[in-house]
């Protein structure tokens, strides 16, 4: 069940109204545990047992690690990152298609079982639990331990909220109290961005497949590139802010994802505006126990790279995946000698030119996010610097590229005093534009980038 | 609920609907007739279907894959011809079209050289029955943009495209190295097997041709020349013999004469332009013998 169908919003309809019936008022956590178990079983219900199995799993280790966490806490990591590896990786050893893959029937079904939705996440989910939860004396109950990995709004993308931002939210929620403008506004903000922005360019961006973008003009490789990244900035920004506006209809506050990331003026501090959630997850659970930057120049670089390579290979097993990864950690590694530097200087120009520099190398990388096979992405790449020979490119149309960008480019560079204070009287007259244009203008039905990884 | 979010939530709610009324009102008054741009050669295919859902019905009709949407309906001198050749797409779907319309054009054209795809089930329910494919709102953005390339590039009339496009043959055919495109488009067919599928396809084919015939219209098929490679390459080769088993009757076929030697395929599958307009010079001979 995807965030953009109609059965969603009638899931989730039933579901709010079901949440705040007094009758229901001691079992919300077990409601909302049925209604993700639903979500998530409605379109892969084979994969639900593999779900219980991790959050059984986790719970066991959770308990455990309160007696002794020096044996069992990692125990709990290992095995989350098992069942991580397991079902992401398997797909660089075994060909899932064969009909016989082992001959062992209960291990060949494993081995033939589909790349579970939404596993990275709610891995990560279990080993922020399993880490921030045993420091303390007792162990939380089943159902909240279900609730803070299974929550329907985060539980197929993110964001990636820590255990212990979420396990005191836990607690009866009452109708009087839900902030209706507040989560209507993430709603209505994130559906916009995806169904008008992200699913329009989609379209557009479907010219960087191979071997298609073999036909493309040199300009249209550049200009396809820049699509891309507002693309990928809109889908994943619009279902953040819709899981956002989601949890606040049942009185939770997710961790925010996204904060402006193209005006960055520097790699780190891109990092601190994209995917927030897992820029977090890896700076506290692998960066600072590597070590972070309190062991010395190289080890710090070492950490940089490892981090991001290891970043880059959570969203996918492909060489893709990890060579966006290592680049960005390059990236890091090289600018951190001049940050200061950078910083010093005050003069709008530099400034101007570091965020065009930053976002001209984040977006040519996304390339490797477009093109998950390696030769493909090169092969992209490469067609960007030389004259196209293309004896029939295809016609893009700039002014609507230009259009269905809009709304990103404004988000990033309309000065914020102008919504935050001249405008908010204008608010819900520019959120209702946005639901009309959302749906008169929508593009194409596509699943959210983020849902593969 | 407090007041200020009652109002918030009126104030949002009727600023959407003045807005779809105003859409609404707008494209039943003005929509209708303006030509959107496509973003895809999808997009450019349904343009097609609309026009065909809409307008009279014409003599003649293509039906095919990518190979006759390079056919562009401005190269034919016929000028009651719609090209309804769907890129990516299946002959099938074309044909289920034409068939479930209750007016049928005098002549169906089938290509039959990809016969791998399957119907495109969403297209054919889409425009199967005339006056269900007007939309009830229009794309405001998309509006605002066909308005601006209507007015920055005004529509040649047919007869300005076609002299046009005759004076492409006073040029040499292209000397485009295509070794790349056609080695890697001969490798894809190599390794696909389209037997059962093309099986398929060829049974409702029948099934339709046997269906139009008996409301009237003629139904001929026709194979696109390729490139000599791409000819003897596995999948082609598999496709054509199960077709023409299926239907040896050369009466049932559409020959085009041309001299092979004055065609190109630059991205090593579809004809170039130039050759495009060749090719159709041939069928609209063959056409206007039918007519």
């Amino acid at each position: 069940m995807t965030f953009t169908s109609w059965q969603f919003g009638i899931f989730v309809a039933v579901v709010f109204g079901l949440y705040y019936l007094p009758a229901f008022r001691a079992l919300q956590v077990q409601l909302l545990v049925v209604a993700s178990l639903f979500f998530y079983g409605y379109g892969q219900p084979e994969l639900l047992p593999l779900l219980a199995v991790a959050v059984f799993g986790t719970y066991l280790f959770v308990v455990l690690a309160l007696r002794n966490r020096s044996i069992w806490l990692p125990m709990g990591i290992a095995f989350n990152l098992a069942l991580l590896a397991f079902f992401k990786y398997k797909f660089l050893f075994v060909d899932t298609t064969s009909p016989a893959l082992v001959g062992e029937s209960p291990i060949d079904f494993l081995l033939s079982l589909p790349l579970p939705i939404g596993i990275s996440f709610f891995v990560f989910h279990n080993i922020s639990l399993l880490v921030d939860l045993t420091k303390q004396k007792d162990a939380p109950s089943l159902a909240s331990v279900f609730l803070y990995i299974i929550f329907f709004p985060q539980l197929v993308s993110g964001p990636i909220t820590r255990a212990g931002l979420f396990i005191p939210q836990i607690g009866p929620k009452f109708l009087a109290d839900v902030q209706y403008v507040d989560a209507a506004k993430w709603i209505l903000t994130g559906y916009f961005f995806k169904l008008y922005v992200a699913n329009n360019l989609n379209e557009m961006t479907s010219y960087m497949s191979f071997p298609l973008y073999e036909t493309l003009q040199t300009q249209d490789r550049w200009l396809l590139v820049f699509l891309y990244s507002y693309q990928i900035y809109a889908d994943f920004f619009g279902y953040s802010a819709i899981a956002i506006g989601l949890a606040v209809l049942f009185g939770y506050r997710l961790t925010i994802n996204f904060d402006l990331p193209y005006i960055s003026k520097s790699f780190s501090e891109f990092w601190t505006r994209w995917h927030i959630s897992l820029s977090s997850w890896l700076r506290t659970y692998l960066y600072i126990p590597l070590g972070g930057n309190q062991k010395g120049i190289t080890r710090t670089y070492l950490n940089l790279m490892i981090v991001m390579g290891l970043g880059g290979l959570w969203h996918g097993a492909g060489l893709s995946y990890l060579m966006w990864g290592v680049l960005h950690g390059f990236l890091l590694v090289i600018e951190r000698p001049l940050l200061g530097r950078l910083q010093s200087i005050d003069s709008t120009v530099v400034r101007t030119a570091q965020m065009c520099f930053v976002f001209l190398c984040v977006t040519v990388l996304w390339i490797f996010f477009k093109l998950p096979h390696f030769d493909h992405a090169i092969g992209y790449l490469t067609g960007m610097f030389v004259p196209s020979t293309s004896p029939n490119p295809p016609k893009l149309f700039y002014n609507l590229a230009l259009l269905y960008s809009l709304p990103v480019i404004i988000q990033h560079f309309a000065p914020r005093a102008l919504f935050e204070r001249r405008l908010r009287g204008a608010e819900p007259f520019l959120y209702g534009a946005m639901a009309a244009l959302m749906y008169l203008e929508a593009g194409p039905e596509t699943a959210f980038i983020y849902f593969q990884f | 609920m407090q007041m200020v979010t009652v109002q918030w939530f009126v104030k949002c709610g009727l600023t959407t609907a003045v807005l779809l009324l105003a859409c609404g009102f707008a494209t039943a008054r003005f929509g209708h007739g303006l030509q959107m741009p496509s973003t895809t050669t999808r997009d450019g295919s349904l343009i097609t279907l609309n026009r065909y859902a809409k307008e009279p019905i014409p003599d003649v009709v293509l039906v095919g894959s990518s190979l006759t949407f390079r056919l562009k309906e401005e190269y034919f001198a016929t000028t009651k011809l719609r090209n309804l050749a769907l890129a990516g797409g299946s002959p099938v779907t074309g044909l289920e079209i034409v068939a479930n319309q209750p007016r049928l054009p005098k002549i169906v054209l089938v290509e039959t050289n990809v016969l791998s795809r399957a119907t495109d089930n969403v297209l054919v329910e889409k425009y199967s029955w005339r006056g269900n494919a007007e939309p009830l709102f229009f794309r405001p953005v998309r509006t605002v943009v066909a308005s601006y390339e209507n007015w920055l590039h005004a529509p040649v009339t047919h007869a300005q495209a076609f002299s046009a496009h005759a004076r492409l043959l006073k040029q040499p055919p292209s000397d485009f190295d295509n070794h790349v495109y056609v080695d890697r488009a001969v490798q894809q067919s190599n390794t696909e097997d389209p037997t059962v599928a093309t099986q398929i396809n060829v049974q409702r084919i029948e099934q339709l041709i046997l269906a139009l015939e008996q409301r009237g219209a003629r139904v001929l098929l026709f194979q696109l020349p390729l490139s000599k490679e791409l000819e003897n390459a596995r999948s082609i080769k598999i496709a054509r013999d199960i077709v023409h088993a299926r239907f040896p009757e050369s009466d049932r076929w559409l020959t085009i004469n041309v001299s092979r030697s004055e065609l190109r395929w630059a991205d090593g599958v579809h004809l170039d332009e130039r050759s495009a307009f060749i090719v159709v010079q041939s069928i609209d001979r063959a056409v206007s013998l039918l007519l």
